[in-house]
């Protein structure tokens, strides 16, 4: 039933004084969009708590599109914490948004950002704190239309049954459309069916209750989906992607949060997509092609921001701001404009290489906090399998460079699990990183003083949707932590720090990458079981999912550890980035004999399919280093 | 009296701006931490040429007054900026106005020496007004504040601390308020401590056996005091 509108910030004041991280509650912070007119009302959900969802930029961008276009407001909302949700429970205290106060229930349009899989239990939570119906099937002609987007779309299937709509890709342009739909579709007093068949037009909006699932010889046990008889909704369902990156607004952050969140500083989204083709990587395939902000806009936004919210930190974000074509006289020109102002400029991850450092270099001044690199792997072998272009001298000159350059820390990712590793691969991490620290030593002295730290984070692999590597199993947890005892064992220093991520958490992951719609009932019966807020090494519960599953008669490592055949129809071949699967065939197929694939925007097109598909190019404004 | 003529530093050439703001409304609940973040980023979107500091991290010269406790409101915070160029606080305060959240508006601002003792130290006398928002008797509350009092001390925990304040040195008075929903206190913060009103309520609440009433607590103005006791307006 949808709730009526009104201000209920009187319900939730006095509960303030009750709970933690009160300021997770209050709104009217500056830059906030108190003003909410209407007539129709939407609000972004970010599954989590205020503090990891505020600083989101798919949010920024759409919350922005959506204030801007007439007829339209839009307002936000977090997860309360599990002291809030108690209380608010108690008190019969629906879930409200922030800037209006009103419940979650009255609004028109309500959309949730998939950021990954694990949220899955979050928007349980949320959907019920709220008192909107979990399933999209049960919710009654007036409620709220409910959809979703955001990064972890790609295998949308096992969160499928709470959304009535799902957009792929790119939203700056997609959630204004989307919104104007719903609202004309109402205002001609359309039923909620007929509004659904109306979004599933739009380019880039999958309808899950316009398709069935199938199970046949032809798919994995999970199925794939077809659109039900009479409805017109396509059998693939496009990406959304927007061809002219330049001109979508530069700066989309102007809320400044009172608590210290996440990441506390405006972000610039310098460009969007990444080429390099690593096989691992689903962001890499997914937000392809590669479209660059051109230096001009960023430098100017970057001023234009930092006036506006009064941080003094900008980072320039991006999956990898080195590789965009005018990186150094961008940072050279940020650095004359901003010095003498207390600001700090940093880019997220540091490209693997020399070029890579002296960037790291030109952003942060005089600080110097600790350096990061991405490996992967610890072979050249098994980085050709990966198609992490980056060799052994890479690493070594990198490393030289940043302790050059006063730099004392550095850390470094690799992954467990790879397809095709060996204990060759493990034992090579922690070869790689106690290189790291030797060339440090040389670099710096071997002295206490010289303070130099090596530490090499590993992570379990995660088959993901659309990217070569999608047909893999995921390393079974035994197998995992008898690897992980290899690479501990084989540490020697003191100064060098090596650590794995939990195997259990990435189990989960890796099952909800891998069900089809049939996961739903998993995420539920968790939920039901008390889990939320699972990325959250705190509170993640296993024992709670592992009794979901058996509930349920499955086996977490079995689902996660499934290999698919190559030819099998797949539960998300239905939502494509427009990668095609020739492509991620053949790169599966190159993975496997160790060949590696250039970058498109060095060298020429590879055929990852991506262009033809969606009428789109790569833009990038320089040569590329 | 609002001193509108700096008296800057001639080494530095800085000039030191005082600013009255208040906390109010739902900001009440912003911790100190958030208040300090919050106002450094309104004085950069106020464009005012602030100092920033030599130290490694370059950071805004500025200081606050001693932390509000969370929840609590206040009609007289202060902080002190430090600026590099000596302009009319009136435009000033007007700048910082229009970069503020309202909940956080600056009302006052004027130059104070520069070599004044930090904010924090220097204001040591701060008048509280704490309102009983339930059900529990305000008169009840009085007699266990005075049984309090008669102690001398009070001991309480603070996390996993066990904390001491010396009530005979914090407490200068405490009334009952005329409209008698709750309390005017006079407190006094020493080198070993200060007193939050919600701890003395917090005891004489146990005193007389009640649960901790729901309080709305608001710090109505600070003073220094001086050796001779008298009190010497901020501004
Ligand atoms: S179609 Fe070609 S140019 Fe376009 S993203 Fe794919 S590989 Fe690159």
């Amino acid at each position: 039933m949808r709730l009526a509108r009104e201000d209920l910030f009187r319900l939730i004041e006095p509960l303030l004084p009750l709970v933690e991280k009160p300021s997770r509650y209050l709104d009217h912070e500056w830059g906030a969009v108190e003003e909410q007119p209407g007539p129709f009302h939407a609000c972004l959900v970010y599954p989590d708590a205020y503090e990891v969802g505020q600083p989101n930029l798919g949010i920024s961008i759409l919350y922005d599109a959506l204030n801007g276009a007439d007829g339209i407001s839009c307002e936000r909302c977090y997860l309360p914490w599990h002291d809030m949700a108690d209380l608010m429970r108690e008190r019969h205290v629906p879930l409200l948004a922030l800037e209006s106060a009103a419940p979650l229930a009255s609004f028109d349009l309500v959309g949730f950002t998939l950021a990954h899989e694990l949220v899955a239990t979050n928007i349980v939570e949320t959907l019920d704190l709220a008192g909107i119906p979990v399933r999209a099937a049960d919710r009654a002609e007036d409620d709220a239309i409910v959809i979703a987007g955001g990064p972890s779309v790609w295998n949308a299937e096992p969160l499928a049954p709470m959304f009535d709509a799902i957009l792929l890709g790119d939203g700056e342009d997609a959630i204004v459309e989307i919104a104007a739909c719903v609202r004309d579709a109402r205002a001609a007093g359309a039923s909620r069916e007929n509004i659904l068949l109306a979004l599933s037009r739009i380019q880039g909006v999958y309808v899950p209750s316009l398709y069935d699932v199938v199970v046949d010889s032809t798919s994995t046990r999970w199925g794939y989906a077809v659109p039900r008889p009479g409805t017109s909704a396509p059998e693939v369902v496009l990406k959304r992607c927007v061809a002219d990156f330049a001109s979508t607004p530069a700066c989309a952050e102007h809320i400044v949060p009172y608590m210290g969140i996440v990441q506390d500083r405006l972000a610039i989204e310098v460009l969007r997509g990444c080429a390099r083709g690593c096989r691992f990587c689903q962001a890499g395939m997914t937000y392809r092609p590669v479209r660059e902000r051109p230096m001009d806009q960023v430098v100017e936004a970057s001023e234009r921001g930092l006036a506006e919210t009064g941080y003094d930190e900008l980072s320039l974000t991006s999956l990898s701001t080195t590789d965009h074509s005018q990186c150094a006289p961008m940072l050279n020109e940020l650095d004359e404009r901003l010095s003498g102002r207390g600001i700090r400029v940093s880019i997220p991850s540091q490209r693997l290489d020399s070029f890579g450092v002296d960037m790291a270099n030109a952003a942060s001044g005089s600080k110097r906090g600790g350096l990061t690199f991405a490996p992967e792997a610890g072979t050249q072998r098994l980085r050709d399998v990966i198609n992490k272009n980056v060799t052994e001298e890479d690493l070594e000159r990198a490393a030289r460079n940043a302790f050059e350059h006063g730099w004392r820390r550095v850390k470094l990712y690799f992954m467990m699990g790879l397809p095709t590793e060996t204990d060759d691969d493990i034992m090579a991490i922690p070869a790689a990183t106690h290189r790291v620290l030797e060339i440090g030593r040389e670099v710096v002295g071997r002295g206490k003083k010289s303070k130099v730290q090596v530490s090499a984070s590993v992570a379990v692999f995660v088959p993901k949707a659309y990217t070569p590597f999608q047909w893999a199993g995921q390393l079974e947890v035994g197998e995992v932590e008898r690897r992980a005892r290899l690479l501990l064992g084989a540490n020697t220093d003191r100064d060098v720090k090596i650590s794995y991520h939990d195997p259990r958490t990435s189990l989960v992951e890796g099952a909800l990458s891998k069900m089809g719609r049939a996961g739903f009932d998993l995420v539920l019966a968790a939920w039901r079981r008390g889990c939320r807020f699972d990325a959250w090494t705190s509170e993640f519960n296993y024992d709670a999912w592992e009794a979901a599953a058996e509930e349920l008669g499955y086996d977490l490592p079995s689902i996660a550890s499934e290999g698919f055949l190559l030819d099998a129809r797949l539960p998300w071949d239905h939502t494509s980035p427009g990668v095609s699967k020739g492509f991620l065939q053949r790169e599966w197929r190159r993975a496997a004999q160790g060949v590696t694939t250039p970058d498109c925007t060095r060298d020429s097109c590879v055929g990852c399919g991506v262009c033809p598909a969606l009428g789109v190019d790569n833009v990038v404004w320089g040569e590329r280093a | 009296m609002i001193n509108t003529v700096a008296i800057t530093n001639s080494k530095l050439n800085q000039y030191r701006l005082r600013v009255r703001y208040r906390k109010d409304g739902r900001l009440a609940h912003l911790g100190h931490l958030e208040v300090i973040n919050t106002i450094n980023r309104s004085v950069r979107r106020s464009q005012l040429p602030f100092a920033v500091g030599n130290g490694f991290a370059r950071r805004m010269r500025l200081q606050f007054s001693q932390a509000l406790p969370v929840g609590a409101a206040s009609l007289g915070e202060y902080f002190d900026l430090f600026l590099t160029e000596e302009m009319d606080p009136k435009a000033a305060l007007e700048r910082l106005a229009a970069s503020s959240p309202t909940l956080l508006a600056p009302m006052a601002a004027g130059y104070v020496p520069y070599g004044l003792p930090a904010l924090e130290a220097w204001l040591t006398r701060s008048t509280w007004s704490v309102n009983v928002i339930d059900e529990t008797s305000v008169e009840a509350l009085s007699q266990g504040i005075d049984a309090v009092r008669a102690r001398g001390s009070l001991t309480y925990l603070r996390g996993e601390k066990e904390k001491h304040v010396d009530l005979g040195r914090t407490l200068v008075s405490c009334e009952v308020r005329p409209s008698g929903n709750g309390f005017l206190l006079d407190c006094r913060s020493t080198e070993e401590g200060s007193l939050r009103p919600a701890i003395l309520i917090g005891a004489a609440a146990r005193e007389e056996g009640l649960a901790m009433p729901a309080l709305s607590v608001c710090r109505v103005a600070q003073w220094h005091e001086d050796e001779d006791g008298s009190l010497v307006e901020p501004m």
